[in-house]
């Protein structure tokens, strides 16, 4: 054997070897991927509230403060805010939630069901049409309200079982560059610019944009239930905790295209549901307030605090909400689009280093060059 | 020798640490930081190791910081198409190159390759934003002590211009 064939020999096993384990890897993480769900979703939860305090720790440690008793502070006051929407918020949504699968199983779909078959056979003549229609949508509603009643219990004893999720994230915050630093050592040298400028400008992209999204949620969902209330000082209070309605309106809103509709439609059924006198203008208001809303959202708040390297087509945003749906229910809906968001800034920008760099990790030159090195000047 | 079951890793690591923090205040853009601004830098920068021939830095690549030689030679070459190169300096321990990339990405002026063997400190321009952000006051003097670096080399730069111009106007006149 030639010494030419014995290295592309050694070459080609090398690379059969790196082939093997990277196969053995994508198969181990499909196989655990069941088994390790839950601790995955606890680190993404963890990263995501460590990318959203980091600029909060970063400014206090700008003001002089140890980074140690930063963190500490900012997890003191989140730990005590998460305490609070615990004790208040959650039961609240859950108890209204189960209130109103009751009463829509009950009286107000049979007066529906009544309404809409007689306005069916009075229009069309057809009595049979007219039960399917209405069993249909009774089933909509309840799954509806069903699933709505599901997610906030998992999201509740998801939450609560989670104890764990804080003590990650300030560790997380605490060695995020001793982290970094310990990934990055393990980088060839031929790649190691390369994927420390990589991990930069996604880690500098993905904060911008996680940043962004929440303050959006946020402003969306105080401008929905500013929205709502006064639609209630308006109407003499038809529409019952437009706090967590608005709230949740503007939780959905980090789903784009899908979410401002999934936002409206709690407050429109509670509405239907309370009956009030004038119905019909309740419901047009309403409509009219999350229709303001958006307008407001696209065209004041989201230029100014949403990142654009992150748009996605409306069909990419339906497809990773249904993929997102299957494999971690509600949870896994409502952070797909982030997630995918974070895939496409790292696919960018890897793609600009690969064109960016050339990678060559030995010198081209000829070997007496570094013999006989010429002086010069420094460069 | 030290015994390696008893010796105290503790303390072997405080005096690697001692080590690079004398390397490091040796760097004109260190050399105003105390000893605890020193260790603040210490943990942000990278330490690699080079092989001989290894590339460094590589010439049009983007600029992204500077390295500090801590062991070893590196030289700093310009790089003509085919492996046709003129060496521009021969570097040694504690020597620094690449600092303009602390500024900005703009490509690489030059590649740098490994002599022989060597390890190398990087220092990078992302970690050096968050550290200016972070602790102003110690970032501060670092960007200073860069600015100063940065002059003085504009300086005898114009030097040499001036002195290239007028051996130019004498061989002109002459």
């Amino acid at each position: 054997m030639d010494k030419y064939t014995y290295e592309l020999y050694s070459q080609l096993l090398k690379t059969s070897w790196k082939v093997f384990l990277i196969i053995l890897g994508i198969a181990l993480m499909v196989i655990l991927f069941p088994y390790a769900k839950d601790v995955l979703i606890m680190f993404i939860i963890a990263w995501l509230l460590s990318v959203l305090l980091s600029p909060l720790v970063d400014y206090l440690e700008s003001k002089r403060v140890s980074r140690g008793w930063a963190i500490l502070i900012v997890m003191i006051i989140i730990l005590a805010l998460i305490a609070l929407s615990f004790s208040l918020i959650i039961p609240g949504i859950i108890r209204t939630v189960e209130a109103l699968t009751t009463k829509l199983q009950s009286d107000v779909i049979n007066e529906l069901s009544v309404k809409t078959e007689a306005f069916f056979e009075k229009n069309f003549n057809n009595a049979e049409l007219a039960r399917n229609v209405t069993a249909k949508l009774n089933e909509i509603g309840v799954n509806l309200l069903n699933s709505l009643g599901e997610f906030f219990k998992n999201v509740g004893s998801f939450l609560a079982s989670m104890v764990i999720v804080p003590v990650i994230t300030f560790f997380l915050i605490k060695d995020s560059r001793r982290f970094k630093r310990a990934i990055i050592s393990q980088v060839p040298n031929k790649y190691f610019e390369l994927s420390l400028n990589i991990l930069h400008k996604v880690e500098n992209q993905v904060g911008k944009y996680i940043q962004g999204q929440t303050i959006d949620a946020l402003i969306v969902g105080i401008l929905s239930t500013i929205g709502l209330f006064l639609i209630n000082v308006a109407f003499e209070w038809p529409i019952q905790y437009f706090f967590f309605i608005g709230m949740l309106a503007g939780l959905a809103n980090l789903i784009p295209y899908v979410g401002p509709v999934v936002g409206a439609i709690p407050a429109l059924i509670i509405a239907i549901l309370n009956n009030p006198p004038n119905l019909g203008m309740v419901l047009i208001w309403i409509v009219v307030m999350f229709i303001l809303v958006q307008a407001i959202d696209n065209s004041l708040v989201s230029p100014l605090v949403v990142s654009k390297s992150v748009n996605m087509h409306p069909l990419t945003v339906i497809v990773v909400v249904i993929i997102g749906g299957k494999i971690a229910g509600a949870i896994g809906m409502l952070f797909a689009v982030p997630l995918t968001g974070i895939i496409k800034v790292t696919l960018q920008q890897v793609i600009w280093g690969l064109k960016k760099y050339s990678l060559h990790s030995i010198s081209p030159l000829k070997e007496d060059s570094f013999l006989n090195p010429k002086g010069g000047e420094a460069a | 020798m030290e015994n390696p079951i008893w010796g105290n890793s503790i303390f072997r690591k405080k005096k690697k640490e001692d080590d690079i923090l004398t390397l490091l205040k040796q760097v004109p853009i260190f050399s105003d930081l105390n000893r605890k601004e020193l260790a603040e830098v210490e943990k942000i920068v990278h330490r690699r190791t080079y092989k001989k021939k290894e590339t460094i830095i590589k010439m049009g690549d983007p600029g992204l910081g500077m390295y500090i030689v801590v062991k070893g030679s590196v030289e700093i070459a310009t790089e003509e198409g085919k492996g046709e190169k003129s060496a521009l300096a021969h570097l040694t321990e504690g020597s620094f190159f690449g600092d303009l990339a602390l500024l900005d990405e703009s490509p690489r002026s030059a590649s740098a390759f490994a002599l022989e063997d060597c390890n190398v400190i990087g220092f990078f321009r992302p970690d050096f934003l968050d550290l200016l952000y972070r602790k102003p006051k110690l970032g501060i003097k670092v960007l200073f002590a860069l600015a100063k670096t940065i002059g003085e080399r504009l300086r005898r730069t114009d030097e040499l211009l001036m002195k290239t111009q007028e051996k130019k106007s004498k061989t002109h006149h002459g």
